[in-house]
């Protein structure tokens, strides 16, 4: 059902309340296929405008490939731009996912004591009860909560405490599946494969003279955590992953590549000059500093990212009211 | 004919512009932004290619080159795989802050239609 | 110290807050209230080391330094430059400086929060300020884009900190969506700059651009200018702006309206006067326009808003339209004067949203139809508010004067009749808004008394005396100000040719510029005298009437839903690129 305007009710909306969400209106269709056509047109003339695959490579681009083995020892002057030449651009994209980590620390903390009286915390509640809609949890709401409730662990009277594995599922049980875990072929599987993707993240960085660096790196062994999380529960990885610890390295990775990056300062003069050996091409030290900052780099987006993403999971409901779904609901413990 | 990537880059940008436009649904939208920072690598990435050329790797070159000839032969354009590294870590962090948000929007407001999410107008 | 010496210390005050927020969150285990600390020490630092490059660089000189020693070579540039002149200088300085003042209110106002929400918050506070300075010094196309996108993650954070208010989260979803299209924007915009001139370095852009500008790169221009739009909260860029603010801390508050936005207007002079040049686009004309509409647009919505915050966050987008103004007068008075009320706008927007923080957190109040006599149970806070009035108001001795006059003559040297008429009239509407704020919320008795007591705390007070000494030292001291501070930064935009050789070799003189400022003009004393008596009668008048139909209108436009939001921006990004590259 599609409507012009912007207004309908609320018993039409999509989202976790109701139970007709294909049915989703769109909001002035017609506004956005203009602007998205008048930006077509407009990204489009410029698309035709600019130079094409015969154009010769800019004078900065060769100058990038000339001193990639000079000056640097690297094979790979992608490693030795990002890492090397323009490596204060990657120092800013460091503290960048940090600043994203930290903001999804944040937005997913929970309540904490503090000292004194906070007027915004009046506001808010005013605020709550205001925008809080007045209808009860329907279904679809309702089998969202206690899906949560099961995975975080807080089970109400009314949950059904699903298996270990869908191993001891009977065959032909309906969906949804209630498992924490996997199949043994998933956890198996996994077994096998988990030492060679540890493996394959590592040798990204460490051959910094071939293609990968720490950005690569450290999503793959980030892809290493979350094949354990996904194949194995919940419950098995949070033995595994401490949030204090992760934290507490990644913070010592940004810190090293402030340390790599002033040492340029103090020993060469210059912010990120490098200030180590050039070691021989196409052997693991080659490269100075830009494989110190890679290495570096790998720490801190892989414990990064996993820290957002065990913060992710772990959000409880601390700071929104529950009453509706139930009397004793008040988040799951984490 | 790279323009032709050029040209679907644009159009990908704006199918995804079209989405954040039009859906109300939050995740949807967040997709629909997804779909826009893919379609900048697309752009970046068509950007660096020259005809005829090979990677700039100066690892085990192609036969008949050594590393010294690519340095000066037909290679591909490594300054904007910078930025396409660059575009990738700022699109992975963002998505990560912008599904957190949606999260607690769906808790407080118990909906995902961002035409409800209103509450300050005017 | 050497010229060379002092400009490799150039990254140093990006590099010091870093360590700082990277410390935080460690810190804050240890004890809550040590990363807030940590945080005003590193500030200061930072603010030290620019000191120390000051003299040279406010004599009217650009320093530069290539990270790693990779100095240009025939002119091609790969590595990154770090270039202080004195316009990135100042607001460098500025950001340092108020960004300490702000950490030491949150010692004590915010001080109670939790250990680790105090240690993100201080990590992403530092992270952004370091952002806005290195934003500041860079003398490099992507990486200016890199530091954007550090502030703009940070706001994300900050934006919605305080996860009790339903609001925080709407406003935090509203600036992702905006940022984001935002930084797209100008990631495209930078790729097209460089497929075209295959350059990332300013100077060697503008060598590129000086002579002739083909529609890709008009295009570009237009992307960037409405991403770095977005981020100062131009019209129609604006939708996140007074959301956000509604809900956020207050030194937060002061952060976005003083200092973030400061990053946008920077990134748009940069571009607009020192990589392209005026001569051969409409783009002074663009931001004519899109000034005088912020400018109108912000005060008319201030005036009918009944949240504190709010309303103050319209005025900011006023005032950022009236600095756009005065930077497309493109004259030596209008520009000095733009960049004079940038810093001013820092210092007394600050001032009004540390009162405004002060008041939601002390009584959890915050629409000013609940407040009313709030002068006699906070003095402190109400003298602080009405001398962040004053300052607005452009009276004598305090330093919205001196910038609005410099305004003004700029617009009259340009002969700029219809913009300066709505300029005035802008800051009419202004000023009965924020009366109307004061009477509401100070003045007014209300019926039932407050049942708490006001306690002064010593950072809260160090905050207000600091940020008001400024406002008046700023003021009284205006032309000293002017010919040390403003001409020459004035200057570094007027003569990009001269800002582009400084960046390339090192090193280079700026040519000194001679502002005539009169202080006590008798046609400006006029202006400010009639312009404080119209507005207290219209604000007098707005308290009786009922709401008239072109704010009911405004209002209807301003819809709350985020996908609207994004349609004005896109609609805003298209009209800039149409007039661009049509023009």
């Amino acid at each position: 059902m599609k409507q012009q305007n912007g207004t309908m009710s609320r018993a039409e909306s999509p989202g976790v309340r109701d139970e007709a969400a294909e049915h989703e209106p769109e909001h002035r269709r017609w506004l956005g296929a203009v602007l998205a056509a008048g930006m077509a047109a407009a990204l489009g003339t410029a698309m035709i405008g600019i130079p094409r695959e015969h154009a010769a490579l800019p004078a900065v681009a060769r100058y990038a490939l000339d001193v990639s083995l000079p000056r640097w020892g690297l094979t790979e002057p992608v490693n030795e731009i990002v890492y090397g030449t323009r490596g204060f651009d990657t120092f800013g994209e460091t503290f960048l996912l940090l600043a994203a980590v930290i903001s999804v620390v944040l937005i997913t903390r929970s309540r904490e004591a503090r000292r004194g009286y906070f007027g915004e915390a009046q506001a808010g509640q005013r605020e709550q009860a205001q925008c809080d809609p007045p209808e009860p949890a329907g279904a679809t709401e309702r089998a969202a909560r206690s899906a949560e409730r099961r995975e975080q662990g807080g089970l109400a009277p009314g949950d059904a405490r699903g298996p270990a594995t869908p191993d001891a599922t009977p065959l032909g049980t309906p969906a949804p599946e209630t498992a924490d875990a996997m199949t043994v072929v998933v956890r198996t599987a996994i077994r096998i494969a988990l030492p060679v993707l540890a493996v394959a993240g590592l040798y990204l960085v460490a051959w910094g003279y071939s293609p990968g660096g720490g950005f690569p790196g450290g999503a793959v062994l980030l892809g290493v955590v979350l094949l354990v999380y996904a194949g194995f529960g919940r419950r098995r990885i949070s033995t595994i992953i401490r949030p204090g610890l992760l934290e507490a390295i990644e913070l010592g990775g940004a810190g090293a590549i402030i340390v790599t990056e002033l040492l340029g300062l103090l020993l060469r003069g210059s912010f990120s000059a490098n200030w180590l050996p050039i070691a021989a091409p196409q052997t693991i030290l080659s490269g100075g500093i830009a494989q110190l900052f890679s290495a570096s780099e790998l720490i801190e987006v892989s414990t990064g990212l996993a820290i957002a993403v065990f913060a992710l999971i772990g959000m409880g409901h601390d700071w929104s009211p529950d009453e509706r779904s139930g009397p004793d609901d008040q988040g799951g413990p984490r | 004919m790279i323009v032709v990537n050029y040209l679907a880059a644009v159009a990908l940008l704006c199918i995804g512009l079209y989405a954040v436009l039009t859906r109300r649904n939050m995740i949807k939208m967040v997709m629909g932004l997804s779909l826009m920072e893919a379609s900048t690598y697309l752009f970046m990435i068509s950007l660096a290619y020259r005809s005829g050329s090979t990677a700039p790797v100066l690892l085990s070159p192609p036969p008949g080159q050594s590393a010294g000839s690519l340095v000066h032969g037909n290679v591909a354009d490594p300054v904007l795989q910078n930025f396409c590294l660059t575009a990738v870590v700022i699109g992975v962090a963002v998505t990560a802050v912008f599904l957190s948000v949606v999260v607690r929007i769906a808790q407080h407001y118990r909906t995902l239609d961002a035409g409800q999410v209103r509450e300050m107008r005017g | 110290m050497s010229q060379a010496a002092l400009a490799s210390l150039l990254p140093l005050p990006v590099a010091i807050p870093l360590c700082g927020a990277a410390a935080a969150p460690l810190l804050a285990r240890l004890s809550r209230k040590l990363p807030v600390i940590v945080s005003v020490a590193a500030l200061a630092g930072s603010a030290a080391v620019l000191l120390l490059e000051a003299p040279s660089v406010l004599r009217g000189r650009v320093i530069a330094h290539y990270m790693g020693h990779w100095t240009p070579v025939h002119g091609q540039v790969l590595g990154i430059a770090f270039a202080a002149d004195p316009f990135g200088l100042l607001l460098a300085l500025a950001a340092a400086v108020i960004g300490a003042i702000l950490m030491l209110y949150t010692l004590s106002e915010l001080g109670g929060l939790g250990p680790r929400e105090l240690g993100g918050y201080a990590c992403l506070f530092q992270l952004l300020i370091a952002a806005v300075i290195g934003a500041a010094l860079t003398a490099d196309l992507f990486n200016l884009f890199v530091w954007f996108e550090v502030a703009a993650l940070s706001s994300f954070g900050l934006a919605g900190f305080f996860l009790e208010r339903p609001l925080a989260l709407e406003a935090a979803f509203k600036i992702l969506v905006l940022t984001t299209l935002a930084s797209f924007a100008v990631f495209i915009g930078a790729g097209l700059l460089y497929a075209e001139t295959g350059a990332l370095n300013f100077a060697q852009l503008h060598g590129s651009l000086a002579g002739h500008i083909t529609t890709p790169d008009a295009i570009a221009l237009g992307l960037l200018v409405a991403g770095f739009g977005t981020k100062a909260g131009l019209v129609p860029f604006h939708g996140w702006l007074p959301d956000v603010h509604t809900a956020a801390p207050g030194p937060v508050n002061a952060l976005f309206s003083g200092i973030m936005d400061s990053l946008g207007v920077l990134a748009i002079a940069r571009i607009v006067f020192q990589v392209y040049g005026t001569a051969h686009t409409p783009v002074l004309g663009l931001l004519m326009t899109l000034g005088l509409i912020s400018a109108l647009l912000g005060a008319i919505m201030a005036l009918a808003q009944d949240d504190l915050k709010r309303l103050l966050a319209y005025d900011t987008i006023s005032q950022v339209g009236i600095i756009v103004v005065g930077l497309a007068a493109g004259n030596a008075a209008g520009i000095a004067g733009a960049i004079y009320h940038l810093v001013n706008h820092a210092l007394f927007k600050s001032l009004l949203f540390l009162a405004a923080g002060t008041i939601v957190h002390r009584t959890g109040l915050t629409k000013l139809s609940q407040m009313g006599g709030l002068a006699r149970h906070m003095p402190v806070v109400a003298a602080a508010f009405m001398l962040g009035v004053a300052s607005i108001a452009g009276v004598p001795p305090f330093n919205g004067y001196v910038s609005l006059s410099l305004i003004h003559q700029g617009l009259q040297d340009g002969h700029e009749t219809v913009p300066y008429v709505l300029t005035l009239v802008a800051q009419v509407i202004t000023l009965a808004a924020l009366g109307r704020a004061a009477w509401l919320a100070f003045f007014r008795r209300r019926a039932e008394d407050y049942k708490w007591r006001d306690t002064l705390r010593p950072g809260m007070l160090a905050g207000f005396a600091s940020l008001g000494a400024c406002c008046v030292a700023f003021g009284v001291a205006g032309p000293v100000v002017l010919r040390r501070l403003m001409a020459p930064a004035a200057s570094s935009l007027l003569h990009p040719g001269q800002y582009a050789a400084g960046v390339l070799s090192g090193s280079a003189k700026l040519a000194a510029l001679r502002i005539p400022f009169d202080y006590f003009s008798p046609a400006e004393l006029v202006s400010v005298a009639v312009s404080v008596a119209v507005a207290a009668i219209l604000a007098w008048g707005y308290l009786r009437i009922r709401e008239p139909l072109v704010i009911r209108a405004l209002r209807a436009i301003h819809t709350g839903s985020a996908n609207d939001y994004a349609a004005y921006a896109i609609a805003g990004t298209l009209a800039a690129i149409a007039v661009l590259s049509l023009g």
